[in-house]
């Protein structure tokens, strides 16, 4: 791929004998594109011999990746990640819009910190699109609504006070009321934190010979089904209120939602990569994937009895809110992409410096560095079987996308190989691999516990906008 | 050459260069422990009871949490094999100024240690420091999740009565939930093939019960499964061993016991409750006691108590790990 700078216009760009995934048009299959001055001239679907030898095991080109839930710690913490170097480890995920959390310091909770955050990205001149979330309460302090309207005006495509649930009930009744007359969802961290106080791994075996204060699934289920609760108590009253529940972690509340959606309610949720590719065994030592963790009747397997224990206990890169979980749920938020219960795969991206991770499993912070490994980890279990390409897709574009609501006008919406329109995608090659290194990755944050292990699919080019967001040096 | 009419025992090499835990340990090796454990016994036993092993060698105590009982046994063992002894109270450090484990854990190695024992409020504190120490970790105790040298020495004094303890029924009996002696000897007891059973109120047995229920049909490799309930006089029936643990008066305040009284009447060792079990049972807690609450003061002192035994073997288990972690043989203690 000559001639193609990062942040430069695509002047020529021909692919051929590619594996297209359109999840607009719900098509995949062999097929050409061209790009031309960014523009994507041409899709031409291959037939007959001219498809032959082509399948997904080759070069994909998917459409460009969105990520509804990324934390850029821009303000305040800049030594974790900044815009810019959020926006570059993106690229490299094959993300080309990301929606940042507004748990900043201080909060995005008024216009002036999204201001803040589109300068510094505009700054940064990555073509990766940046959208924002606000903060629910002032200060994400649970106590009054932040100046909701105004960040409407400002641009937030929805409210949240993520890293820790909306506080009260009562509170979170008049932000469902209130955003719901702005046509913008609620975006809940759903957890009782009463029932979590102290807590440090996953509720179970794991839990439990480690001797760390147990996570109860429970904190996430109750979680979920009083937001659920209240969502339905404001419809009358505000036809447009929207929940939207992220990173659910467990079978029980993504139950919940299986059937808020089934009685017609305006529920959507998302599940992470680590919560569907990772276990709580990883915190004992083991690094097998969520997939390889489940016996044939379904049930976790025990990692000291398998002799799975590879690596030290402990690793604080396993520690994350919610916390990884028992290969059951695993599987469920699995299953969960697969029959559309979940509407969207996001990173929560949660880069930390090491300072925050270098030290007792009981002190670190909480939070994984993911934006760039999640396609990875996604083609893992596609490769496996275990989801169909066309799902991990859809999971990582119009899902999203319809999670934030089609607004006329906003750019790269549509999520599809749309000809005539701006190019917006991603060039993989799901046939090769490569390895996670702190000097692989392009965010500040290193905090994975994939550091070290080789991934399927090398993104070899990521295109926002029509211009090189991110190229491999090798492509 | 070693020409005594003993039975020769297989030869086992220690493979670890830290302890952090029993559950690395395969029962070969444990058993190696107990040996040399002997050897420091009969160390312990001559008028002056010092060998010079480790002269040269700097083991430093970096405690991180109050304790009298270890750190002076761990004080005592290394003096005992020569070691030149370093005392690091955490509260006293530059700890109380913000200085990281990390920091920590190399100022001391640059101050010359070679052995660490370490105790820390934070369970897995000690995989963190054994990351980026040169030398050997020994873990005094960290957060709720593992002794190593208590479980050994418990399990030094039960082989010391009962001799093997396989098929022996040992009971667990108090707040397992927030104990690193139970969830090590749950290792070193299942590895020997005691019938160990746990028992406390259902609160505190949280996780133990799906730990037991999982190891139900074998544990990890070369592990026994062993039983958790609630029900005291099933547990205590018959019993071999019974060791109260203790139960700390903050577990009211979290809201996982009504009240003491109700504790001790309901799960507290008394002389009613231990007639349940063999006349001959060994009273065992690693201490300290609340005496009244898990234990009657009138049960502590019985013959069949070994509550101080305990201690005394605890000097004699940490002088073997020391002498372990250094390179030693068993064999070879009496000349060292």
């Amino acid at each position: 791929m000559p001639d193609l700078r990062v942040g430069e216009t695509v002047q020529l760009l021909e692919i051929s004998r590619a594996w297209l995934v359109d999840p607009v048009g719900e098509r995949e299959g062999p097929g050409e594109i061209v790009v031309r001055d960014g523009i994507l001239e041409s899709v031409t679907w291959l037939q007959g011999d001219e498809a032959e030898g082509i399948g997904p095991g080759g070069v994909l080109v998917l459409p460009g990746f969105l990520d509804i839930h990324v934390h850029l710690r821009e303000p305040g913490n800049e030594d974790a990640e900044t815009v810019a170097s959020g926006l570059a480890a993106a690229a490299h995920g094959g993300f080309t819009t990301v929606c940042a959390m507004p748990n900043t310091t201080p909060a995005a909770d008024e216009p002036g910190v999204l201001a803040r955050v589109a300068g510094a990205a505009a700054a940064s001149g990555s073509p990766v699109e940046l959208l924002a979330h606000g903060a629910v309460t002032v200060g994400r302090a649970g106590e009054r609504l932040a100046a909701l309207g105004e960040l409407a005006d400002a641009g937030a495509v929805g409210f949240s006070d993520d890293g820790s649930p909306v506080k009260s009930a009562v509170l979170l009744r008049n932000a469902l009321l209130y955003a719901g007359m702005l046509g913008l969802p609620i975006v809940e961290h759903a957890e009782d934190a009463t029932l979590t106080a102290g807590a440090e791994a996953n509720e179970g075996l794991v839990a439990t010979i480690l001797g760390l204060k147990g996570w109860p699934a429970a904190a996430e289920v109750s979680a979920v089904e009083r937001a659920i609760a209240i969502l339905e108590s404001v419809l009358a009253d505000s036809p447009g209120a929207r929940l939207h529940v992220t990173h659910l972690s467990t079978a029980g509340a993504l139950d919940a939602v299986r059937r808020a959606k089934a009685a017609g309610l305006p529920v959507t949720c998302d599940v992470t990569p680590h919560h569907l590719g990772f276990t709580d065994e990883w915190v004992a030592g083991a690094r097998r994937w969520a997939w390889e963790a489940l016996d044939d009747a379904g049930a976790a397997r025990d990692p000291w009895a398998d002799g799975a224990l590879v690596a030290h206990p402990y690793a604080t890169a396993c520690r994350v809110n919610p916390p990884l979980r028992g290969a059951t749920d695993a599987a469920a938020c699995l299953a969960s992409l697969a029959d559309g219960t979940a509407d969207a795969v996001v990173t929560d991206h949660a880069p930390h410096t090491a300072v925050d991770k270098e030290t007792e499993f009981g002190l670190a912070a909480n939070g994984i560095s993911g934006v760039e490994m999640a396609f990875g980890v996604l083609l893992a279990a596609v490769t496996a079987g275990r989801l169909p390409l066309a799902r991990a897709v859809a999971a990582l574009t119009v899902g999203p996308a319809a999670v934030l609501g089609a607004r006329p006008g906003r750019r790269g919406a549509a999520r599809g190989l749309v000809e005539g329109a701006p190019a917006d995608l991603v060039v993989v090659d799901a046939g090769d691999r490569w390895r996670v290194t702190g000097d692989a990755l392009l965010s500040r944050g290193k905090n994975t516990p994939l550091l070290g292990r080789e991934l399927p699919g090398r993104i070899l080019l990521t295109v926002a906008q029509g211009r090189v967001a991110y190229r491999d040096a090798d492509a | 050459m070693n020409v005594s009419n003993a039975p020769t025992l297989p030869d086992v090499a220690w493979r670890q260069k830290h302890l952090l835990d029993v559950d690395v340990l395969s029962l070969a090796e444990i058993q190696l422990v107990m040996r040399t454990t002997d050897a420091m016994k009969e160390v312990l036993a001559r008028p002056i009871s010092k060998v010079p092993a480790l002269r040269g060698t700097n083991v430093t105590i970096l405690f991180y949490e109050a304790s009298t009982r270890t750190r002076v046994s761990f004080e005592v063992a290394a003096k005992n094999l020569s070691a030149d002894v370093v005392n690091i109270a955490a509260s006293s450090s530059s700890v109380t100024k913000g200085e990281s484990l990390v920091d920590t854990i190399r100022t001391v190695e640059a101050l010359g240690a070679d052995m660490i024992v370490m105790r820390h409020g934070t369970s897995g504190a000690p995989y963190l420091a054994a990351e980026v120490f040169a030398g050997s970790i020994l873990n005094g105790g960290d957060g709720w999740h593992a002794h190593p040298s208590q479980a050994l020495l418990d399990l030094y004094t039960m082989r010391a009565h009962l001799g093997d303890v396989r098929g022996k029924k040992v009971v667990i009996l108090g707040d397992v939930l927030h104990s690193r002696v139970a969830r090590s000897n749950v290792w070193s007891l299942t590895a020997a093939g005691a019938d160990l059973w746990i028992c406390g109120p259902t609160t505190i047995l949280r996780g133990f019960d799906a730990w037991a229920r999982r190891w139900a049909g074998g544990g990890a490799p070369g592990h026994a499964g062993f039983t958790v309930t609630s029900d005291v006089d099933a547990a205590l029936r018959d019993a071999d061993v019974v060791m109260a643990l203790r139960l700390q008066r903050e577990r009211m305040d979290a809201g996982l016991l009504p009240s003491l009284r109700e504790y001790a009447a309901r799960f507290g060792l008394t002389r009613e409750r231990l007639a349940i079990a063999k006349p001959t049972a060994l009273v065992m807690h690693p201490g300290p006691m609340n005496e009244g609450v898990e234990i009657a003061p009138d049960v502590a002192v019985l013959d069949r108590s070994v509550i101080t035994e305990q201690v005394t073997n605890g000097v004699a288990v940490r002088m073997a790990l020391l002498y372990l972690l250094a390179g030693g043989h068993p064999e070879a203690v009496t000349n060292a």
